[in-house]
């Protein structure tokens, strides 16, 4: 079942109304959970950024830690270096997200794909840590890199509630800018690829173009979320961008729904949420959050934005807008 | 009749195999011509080369005078030759109407800033698109099914669909792999109609596969025999019916 005109409008007040409460939450948090509630923005995009790569365009690409990594080294490097304000390190972070993500997508350009690609974009993960290790001048090595307090306009930007708006600021930004692109001619051109490369180019589409711009895309949205990353904990190191980070991101993407963006915020909210009430297993941790996902991809195997489809129409994605 | 579509003299060669042997043909507006022929004939292939898919050897394809051989896939396609395929190229997670607008793309306004950002530009240009493409599934009986997810259709309902995609720029040459195949009697006399009336109504230059000779004898203005990747006969129906070179090539196996 489609929405109906109400229930798009419906949708529409919904997507501004939900971030305008969240404006409230600083209000009724204590530390601990702001702290996960800033947690759970920034993993909203990196799925957000990965889910567009993977669910949309449909190729198994893995450079979503290391694109997540040059964001948030990017930010600290433009900081820390170049004595710009942070604020101005998101997009440039974005930029170089989306570079990474041109590289990336020079793989796939190259008729390289499935576990191909899959290995290829892990070794770019591995390459970039490798670089963060041994490029110490620059990235303080295996200590990391701190990023000095920051504020804006003359307001602190030490605490987490004041981080928190910046956060959700920048997520509404990407989602709605994402929502657009899914919902033209240019999101239809990305999943055409997904279900039918040879078919998409007979209608011409400049599939390789469309291939390129969806991994630039991904990498500028995942930047971003790098740069926001850098401000939340306030250093970096590379032990953030390995392979655990990106197992995490995965399963955020595969838990919340593939190509679903809502799927994004379950699958982030959920994924974050969780390790905190495995917390009183000490050293079953892992263990049971493996299991729980496990659990969930069975039951759901198209991710909890399945469920809310089921719910209403309201959430079943069209793209199109009229 | 000027010359909507010439193919002359189109060579390809697989690995081991001469696929297509000095093929050529003309197309005018508005007429349709059958391409018949056994299985592995090569007609396919000829297809692939004139739409980019596979790079002739030697030969030229020209689209109103202008030499398109060689472009890639979606330049031909832009340039105006749109086609079927054989095994059906729809996008089964895409709704139907969402499929006829990925038809329309090249037509869609608005640079990708004016996208990202959800300027008005390309909103109107969208809003217009989405409108066209409506109008296209009304004529066909399908303005209902607009929602319905490409997948869930029945083969008939998702041949109909690609054309309705295929056609939805409204290019001057059509190329159309076996578009009746698999449908019922009664589908396949609706999807001729449709052939015709886009030939006739709006001009179109089509080429079809067939292997329903009795279709293609009572639908085509042309037809063009192949066997073994050699262009062996074209006539009129009538003329391609008593043609000896055709019965034993081809009608004698069919
Ligand atoms: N990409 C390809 N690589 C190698 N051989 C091919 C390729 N495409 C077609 N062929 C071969 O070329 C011949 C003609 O095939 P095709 O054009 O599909 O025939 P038809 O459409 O007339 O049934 C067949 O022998 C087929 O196996
Ligand atoms: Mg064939």
């Amino acid at each position: 079942m489609m929405p109906t005109q109400t229930q798009l409008l419906l949708r529409t007040l919904l997507f501004w109304a939900v971030p305008l409460l969240l404006l409230a939450l600083p209000l009724v948090t204590n530390a601990y959970v702001q702290f996960i509630a800033n947690s759970i923005v920034i993993f909203a995009l990196v799925a957000l950024g990965f889910n567009f790569v993977i669910g949309n365009l449909g190729q198994l690409a893995f450079a979503n830690t290391a694109l997540f990594g040059l964001g948030a080294y990017g930010s600290a490097i433009l900081v820390n270096s170049f004595g710009l304000p942070w604020i101005v390190s998101i997009p440039l972070a974005g930029v170089a997200g989306a570079a990474g993500g041109f590289l990336a997508s020079a793989a796939a350009l190259r008729g390289i794909r499935l576990y191909y690609l899959a290995i290829i974009t892990l070794a770019f993960g591995e390459l970039m840590r490798w670089l963060y290790v041994h490029g110490k001048s620059v990235t303080g090595g295996t200590d990391g890199m701190g990023l000095p307090a920051q504020s804006l306009f003359g307001f602190s930007l030490t605490d987490d509630r004041a981080k928190f708006y910046i956060f959700l600021v920048v997520a509404v930004l990407l989602f709605k800018a994402t929502l657009n692109i899914l919902r033209s001619r240019v999101g239809r051109s990305v999943m055409a690829v997904r279900e039918n490369e040879v078919a998409t180019a007979s209608l011409g589409i400049p599939t390789a173009r469309i291939i390129v711009f969806a991994f630039m895309w991904s990498g500028f949205v995942v930047g971003c979320a790098g740069a926001l990353f850098a401000l939340h904990t306030s250093y970096v190191f590379p032990e953030s961008f390995g392979m655990l980070h990106l197992i995490v991101s995965f399963a955020m993407v595969l838990v919340g729904g593939l190509g679903s963006v809502i799927g994004a915020v379950l699958g982030a909210a959920a994924l974050t949420i969780l390790p905190e009430y495995l917390r009183s297993f000490p050293g079953m941790e892992e263990l049971f959050f493996g299991l729980i996902v496990i659990a969930v991809l069975l039951a759901l195997p198209d991710g909890l934005a399945s469920l809310l489809r089921k719910l209403s129409p309201i959430f079943v994605e069209r793209y199109y807008r009229e | 009749m000027s010359n909507l579509l010439e193919v002359e003299g189109l060579d390809v060669r697989f690995a081991g195999l001469h696929a297509l042997r000095d093929v050529s043909l003309t197309l005018a507006p508005g007429q349709i011509m059958a391409v018949i022929g056994p299985n592995g004939a090569g007609k396919t292939t000829l297809f692939n080369a004139i739409s980019g898919y596979v790079r002739p050897s030697s030969g030229q394809v020209r689209l109103r005078g202008h030499d398109v051989a060689r472009l890639s896939p979606h330049a031909i396609a832009e340039h105006g030759i749109r086609r079927t395929f054989q095994n059906g190229g729809l996008f089964p997670a895409l709704t139907v109407l969402e499929n006829v607008l990925t038809g329309l793309h090249a037509q869609t306004e608005g640079s990708l800033v004016d996208v990202i950002l959800g300027r008005s530009r390309a909103l109107a240009s969208e809003r217009a698109m989405i409108a066209k493409a409506r109008d296209l599934l009304s004529l066909m009986q399908m303005e209902h099914m607009a929602d319905t997810r490409a997948g869930d259709l029945s083969g008939g309902q998702q041949r109909i669909v690609e054309i309705v995609r295929t056609v939805a720029s409204d290019p001057p040459v059509l190329l159309l792999d076996e578009p009746a195949v698999g449908l019922s009697p009664l589908a396949r006399d609706q999807m001729m109609d449709i052939i015709n009336r886009m030939a006739g109504e709006k001009g179109v230059g089509i080429l079809l596969i067939e292997h329903a000779v009795e279709l293609v004898m009572a639908g085509a203005d042309r037809i063009m025999v192949m066997a073994a990747g050699q262009h062996i006969a074209e006539g009129t129906p009538a003329e391609i019916r008593e043609d000896r070179a055709v019965l034993e090539a081809y009608l004698g196996h069919a």
